[in-house]
C-alpha cells in the first residue's frame, strides 16, 4: 500500500470521526452555525481527499453530503433528524468502504448501488429549486432515469434478449449521459461501445430534435439503450464513474439482485405480475429443496417429504409445470425414510427443463436464491457491516507522546544520582556493602531507564519518506520551469529519525534541491557540450550512520567554482581583499553558507535572492546538526547534512573553567589533550598550537566569556585543551579541567534568559546542580564577528 | 484532419474527435444536401454522432466495422 493512501486512510478515518461527533453534536443545537460550517468543511476535505484515488463511490457520496450540508449552512434547509439520520448512515457507508479499502480488495458491485441510493437519498432532501437552478454540478446528482417498454424494442432485439436470459439472464441498461459530459472529456458513445458483454445497442435522441440551426452540438441530447449478457455487477462496476447516469434492469423471471443472476431459470420474459408470482414459485421451490438438506433423523419425516411433495407439486402447477414423476419419487421416499429419492427428483427435473437449482448437498445447505440486497432501505447500512477491523495504528496527541518522553528523561537523570550516593554510603558513612547494593541497583534501573528510552525514541521515529514525498513533484515542476531535464533518485527513504528532526528537514531540502536545480544542474545544451549525458542527475539518500542521520544532495552538475565564489564574497563584503588570496578552496566554499550570499546572476523566482543556504546552515545548527558541501567543478556538488537521530536526550561533556562547570555537547567535542604551555606559539597576537602536523588557533574559555582569569595549568604546565569543530575547523579551547561526560535533557533557558544564545540550554546533574551547556558555535560567532 | 469536407460530401476519416462536430455542424448547416461518407471512420464521438442524428444527412458509404456500422445505420435514419 503506497504511503499516501495509508497516510488517507487514517487521516480519512479521523475526519470521519470528526464528521460523527459534530453531527451528533448537532442535534444538541441544531442552530450553530459554526458546527455547521466545521462539519461542512470535514466533508469538503474528505471528500477532496478520496478524489485523489480510485472510489468514486465514496466521493460521490461525500459530494451529495457535501451539498446537502452547503444547502443546511445557507439556510435553505433546515436542520432535521431525518437529515442527521441520512447523513450518519453515509459516513457509515463511507467507513464501510475504508474498511473495503483497507482489505486491498476492489469494488463490490454491492457498494456501487448502495453509493447510487445514498447519494440520492441525501439529494432527496435538498430543496428542488437548488438543483434547478443549474448551479450545482450534475454529478452524482439524481435523475429519474427510465428504462423503455421491452415493447419499444425491436422485434429481433426482444427475441435475442429472451432467449439469452435463459441462458445466464441478460441486461436491459439505459445510459443516459449528463448534458455536460461533454466538457468533462468523456465520450458517451465510446462508452456505450464497451460496455461489457453488449449483445445489442442503439442510440436514441432525448427529445425530438430541435431545427439544426438550434442545436448545441456541445450539450448531450442522446441516450444510449443496450442490451448486455454481463452480470448485473460487472455493468454497475463498468459505469461506477456515473452511477447516475445508467439504468439497469435484469432481465429474467426471478433474478433482482446482481448475485442471483447465474439462477435465472426461465427462457421467457414476464410481465411484472406474473413475474412476482414466478419469483415467489421458484423461491418456494428453492426452500423446497433447502428442506430436503436438513438432517433426517427426525420422528416427523415422513410428514415433512410429504409436505415437501404437495408444496413442489402447488409450485410446479402454479407455474404451469406438469410435476411428473413426482409422486413415484415421495413414494420411494417414505418407504425408504428418506430425503434422497425427492432430492434427486428435484435436481433431475430441475436440470431436465434447464432449471439451475443448487445441486443438493449434504453439507450444510446454502441457500438458493440469494437474499434481497440493495433496495432495502431500511436496512441501515451500518448492519451490512462486516467485522470492523481494528486498526494497529494508534493515534496519540504528541503532547502525550511527549510527556512520556520528558518523564523518562527525568528518570535517565534521576538514576544519575544513584552513583553519588553509592560514593557517599562508601566514602561519608563507610558502608562499603551498601555502596555495592546501591551500585547493583542502579545498573538494574539503568538498563530499564535505556530501554525505555530507546522505546520512546521509536514511537517518535518516522521515516524520511515523510519529507522525500513531496520531492519527486518538487523536482518535475522546477525541472519543467527550468527548462532542464532531471532524473531525480532517492534513496533511503525508510531510514528513521525523530518527528522533529524530520519535520525540520524540509525547508532545508527544498533550498538545497532548488539551488542545485537552479545553479547546479545545467540545461540539456550546456550539458551536451560539457560531455554529459544530456539529463541531470539530482541524488537525494538517507542513511544512518551510528546514532546519526545522514542526508546527501548530490548533483551532476556543473559545480561550485571557488574562485566565483571568493569574487562573489568580496563584491558582497564578506570577504576583505586581503583574505581572498589566503583562504583555502574548501573555506570559500562554506561562504555559500554565509547570510546574505547568492551567485545567481539573475535573480530568479526559485532561488537567487541571497537567502537559502545561510538558512539551510542554522536551521541545521539548531538541529545540532552539521553540514558539509563537497564541490568539484563540472563534476557536481554534493551536501551533506549529519543530524542527531533524535533530539531528546544529549551527551554532553562537562568541563570546569574558573571554578565553574560548563557543559559542551559532545558532538562538537573532537578530542582532549594537555597541551605544555612552551607548544603555544602566538601568531600575531592569537595563540596556537601544532597538532599533527596542523596548525590549531587556542582561545581560552574564560576569554569567549570575558571572564578575567587566565587558564590554570597543571602541575606539568599542561593547558587543558578541549579541541572542538566549528565549521569544519578544528579549535583548542583552553579550560582548567575536563570532567565526566553525561547524559541529559537539554531544557532551553527559560524566559528571558532564553534570549541569551551563547546557552544551548540548561540541564539537572545527578547531584541536583544544574550545569549551564555552551553553545559554542554562537560563541564563536560572536567573538570573530565584533572582535575582528 | 478527421472530417474531410470535398464538394458536397464529408469524409469522416478515422477517429473523429469531439471538437470536429462543431465543424460538421455548420457545415450542414450550408450544405443542407451535403453526404456523409463514413467508410473510413473508425470511431465518432458521442457530440459528432448527434450532430449527425440530428442532422440526418445522407450517407454515401458505411464504416466498414460491422459493430459501429450497425449503431450508425440504427441511429442515422438515411433519407
Amino acid at each position: 500500500m503506497n504511503p499516501l493512501f495509508s497516510q488517507f486512510l487514517l487521516e480519512g478515518r479521523e475526519l470521519l470521526q470528526t464528521i460523527s461527533e459534530k453531527l451528533l453534536a448537532l442535534e444538541k443545537e441544531p442552530e450553530s452555525q459554526e458546527l455547521i460550517t466545521e462539519l461542512f468543511r470535514a466533508v469538503h476535505t474528505l471528500k477532496g481527499t478520496s478524489g485523489l484515488f480510485e472510489i468514486p463511490e465514496m466521493t460521490n457520496v461525500l459530494h451529495s453530503s457535501e451539498d446537502l450540508m452547503d444547502a443546511v449552512r445557507d439556510g435553505r434547509l433546515a436542520y432535521s433528524q431525518e437529515l442527521a439520520d441520512r447523513l450518519l448512515d453515509a459516513m457509515d457507508f463511507v467507513s464501510l468502504l475504508f474498511d473495503i479499502l483497507e482489505t486491498g480488495e476492489g469494488p463490490d458491485p454491492n457498494q456501487i448501488e448502495l453509493a447510487k441510493e445514498l447519494s440520492s437519498s441525501l439529494r432527496d432532501l435538498i430543496p428542488v429549486t437548488d438543483l434547478q437552478s443549474g448551479e450545482t454540478d450534475s454529478q452524482g446528482e439524481a435523475r429519474d432515469i427510465k428504462l423503455p417498454a421491452l415493447s419499444d424494442l425491436p422485434e429481433d432485439v426482444r427475441l435475442r434478449a429472451l432467449s439469452e436470459a435463459g441462458t445466464g439472464g441478460v441486461n436491459l441498461i439505459v445510459y443516459s449521459p449528463d448534458e455536460g459530459c461533454f466538457f468533462k472529456g468523456e465520450d458517451p458513445f465510446y462508452q456505450a461501445l464497451n460496455i461489457p458483454g453488449l449483445l445489442w445497442g442503439r442510440v436514441v435522441p432525448r427529445t425530438t430534435w430541435p431545427p439544426l440551426s438550434d442545436l448545441d452540438c456541445y450539450r448531450c441530447m442522446i441516450d444510449f439503450q443496450a442490451l448486455s449478457k454481463a452480470p448485473r455487477g460487472e455493468v454497475l462496476e463498468y459505469f461506477r464513474y456515473v452511477p447516475n447516469e445508467v439504468a439497469i434492469m435484469t432481465l429474467s423471471p426471478t433474478a433482482q439482485s446482481s448475485t442471483a443472476d447465474r439462477q435465472d431459470e426461465r427462457p421467457t420474459y414476464a410481465t411484472k405480475d406474473t413475474g412476482f408470482q414466478r419469483d415467489k414459485a421458484y423461491e418456494t421451490i428453492a426452500v423446497q429443496a433447502e428442506v430436503l438438506n436438513q438432517p433426517e433423523d427426525v420422528a416427523y419425516l415422513s410428514g415433512r417429504l410429504q409436505s415437501v411433495a404437495k408444496a413442489l407439486s402447488n409450485c410446479l402447477s402454479a407455474l404451469g409445470q406438469d410435476p411428473e414423476g413426482l409422486n413415484e419419487a415421495l413414494a420411494q421416499a417414505l418407504q425408504g425414510q428418506s430425503s434422497q429419492p425427492l432430492r434427486d427428483w428435484l435436481s433431475a427435473y430441475c436440470e431436465q427443463r434447464g432449471i439451475e437449482l443448487k445441486p443438493a448437498k449434504t453439507t450444510a445447505p446454502e441457500p438458493v436464491l440469494a437474499p434481497p440486497t440493495s433496495t432495502d432501505t431500511t436496512q441501515a447500512p451500518a448492519d451490512r457491516r462486516p467485522e470492523t477491523p481494528t486498526t494497529k495504528v494508534l493515534k496519540v496527541d504528541q503532547a502525550k507522546v511527549d510527556r512520556l518522553m520528558n518523564l523518562i528523561g527525568e528518570l535517565v537523570v534521576a538514576k544519575n544520582a544513584l552513583p553519588y550516593l553509592a560514593s557517599r554510603a562508601e566514602n561519608q558513612y563507610g558502608v562499603r556493602e551498601l555502596s555495592r547494593e546501591i551500585k547493583a541497583q542502579y545498573a538494574v534501573i539503568n538498563r530499564i531507564a535505556d530501554e525505555m528510552q530507546d522505546a520512546i525514541m521509536q514511537v517518535r521515529m518516522m521515516p524520511v519518506s515523510l519529507v522525500f514525498q513531496r520531492f519527486q513533484r518538487l523536482v518535475r515542476d522546477l525541472s519543467r520551469k527550468l527548462n532542464k531535464d532531471v532524473e531525480l533518485i532517492i534513496e533511503g527513504e525508510e531510514t528513521e529519525a525523530d518527528k522533529n528532526i524530520i519535520e525540520a528537514l524540509a525547508d532545508p531540502l527544498i533550498h538545497i534541491i532548488r539551488n542545485s536545480l537552479d545553479h547546479g544542474l545545467e540545461d540539456r545544451q550546456q550539458r551536451q557540450e560539457a560531455g554529459k549525458s544530456p539529463t541531470g542527475r539530482l541524488m537525494i539518500s538517507a542513511r544512518q550512520e551510528s546514532d546519526h542521520l545522514v542526508i546527501e544532495v548530490s548533483d551532476d552538475g556543473k559545480g561550485i567554482d571557488p574562485a566565483v565564489i571568493k569574487q562573489k564574497a568580496y563584491e558582497r563584503g564578506l570577504l576583505t581583499e586581503e583574505r581572498i588570496d589566503k583562504i583555502s578552496d574548501r573555506e570559500a566554499l562554506n561562504l555559500i553558507f554565509a547570510p546574505g550570499f547568492s551567485t545567481a546572476e539573475a535573480v530568479t523566482d526559485l532561488s537567487g535572492r541571497g537567502v537559502g543556504m545561510d538558512v539551510v546552515r542554522s536551521t541545521i545548527d539548531r538541529l545540532g546538526g552539521t553540514v558539509h558541501i563537497h564541490s568539484e567543478v563540472n563534476r557536481g556538488t554534493r551536501i551533506r547534512l549529519t543530524l542527531p537521530l533524535s533530539m531528546a536526550v544529549s551527551n554532553v561533556m562537562i568541563i570546569e573553567s574558573d571554578h565553574q562547570i560548563f557543559g559542551v555537547p559532545m558532538e562538537l567535542v573532537v578530542e582532549t589533550v594537555r597541551v605544555p604551555r612552551r607548544a603555544i606559539h602566538s601568531i600575531k597576537k592569537r595563540q596556537t598550537t601544532v597538532m599533527r602536523g596542523r596548525v590549531v588557533p587556542l582561545i581560552a574559555l574564560n576569554t569567549l566569556l570575558d571572564i578575567p582569569a587566565a587558564p590554570i595549568a597543571n602541575d606539568e604546565d599542561e593547558l587543558a585543551t578541549l579541541v572542538v569543530r566549528i565549521g569544519n575547523e578544528p579549535v583548542g579551547i583552553l579550560v582548567d579541567n575536563f570532567r565526566e561526560t553525561v547524559d541529559v535533557i537539554l531544557k532551553p533557558m527559560p524566559g528571558d534568559l532564553g534570549r541569551l544564545s551563547f546557552y544551548a540550554g540548561t540541564a539537572l546533574l545527578g547531584d541536583g546542580s544544574v550545569l549551564m551547556v555552551l553553545n559554542l558555535k554562537e560563541l564563536f560567532r560572536w567573538q570573530f564577528n565584533t572582535k575582528d | 484532419m478527421a472530417i474531410q469536407y470535398k464538394g458536397l460530401t464529408a469524409a469522416l476519416i478515422d477517429i473523429v474527435a469531439v471538437e470536429e462536430a462543431e465543424g460538421l455542424l455548420q457545415w450542414l448547416l450550408t450544405n443542407p444536401d451535403g453526404a456523409v461518407d463514413l467508410s473510413g471512420c473508425k470511431h465518432l464521438h458521442a457530440a459528432v454522432l448527434q450532430v449527425l442524428m440530428a442532422g440526418q444527412p445522407k450517407v454515401n458509404a458505411w464504416p466498414e466495422d460491422e459493430g459501429l456500422a450497425v449503431w450508425l445505420k440504427e441511429a442515422i435514419k438515411t433519407r
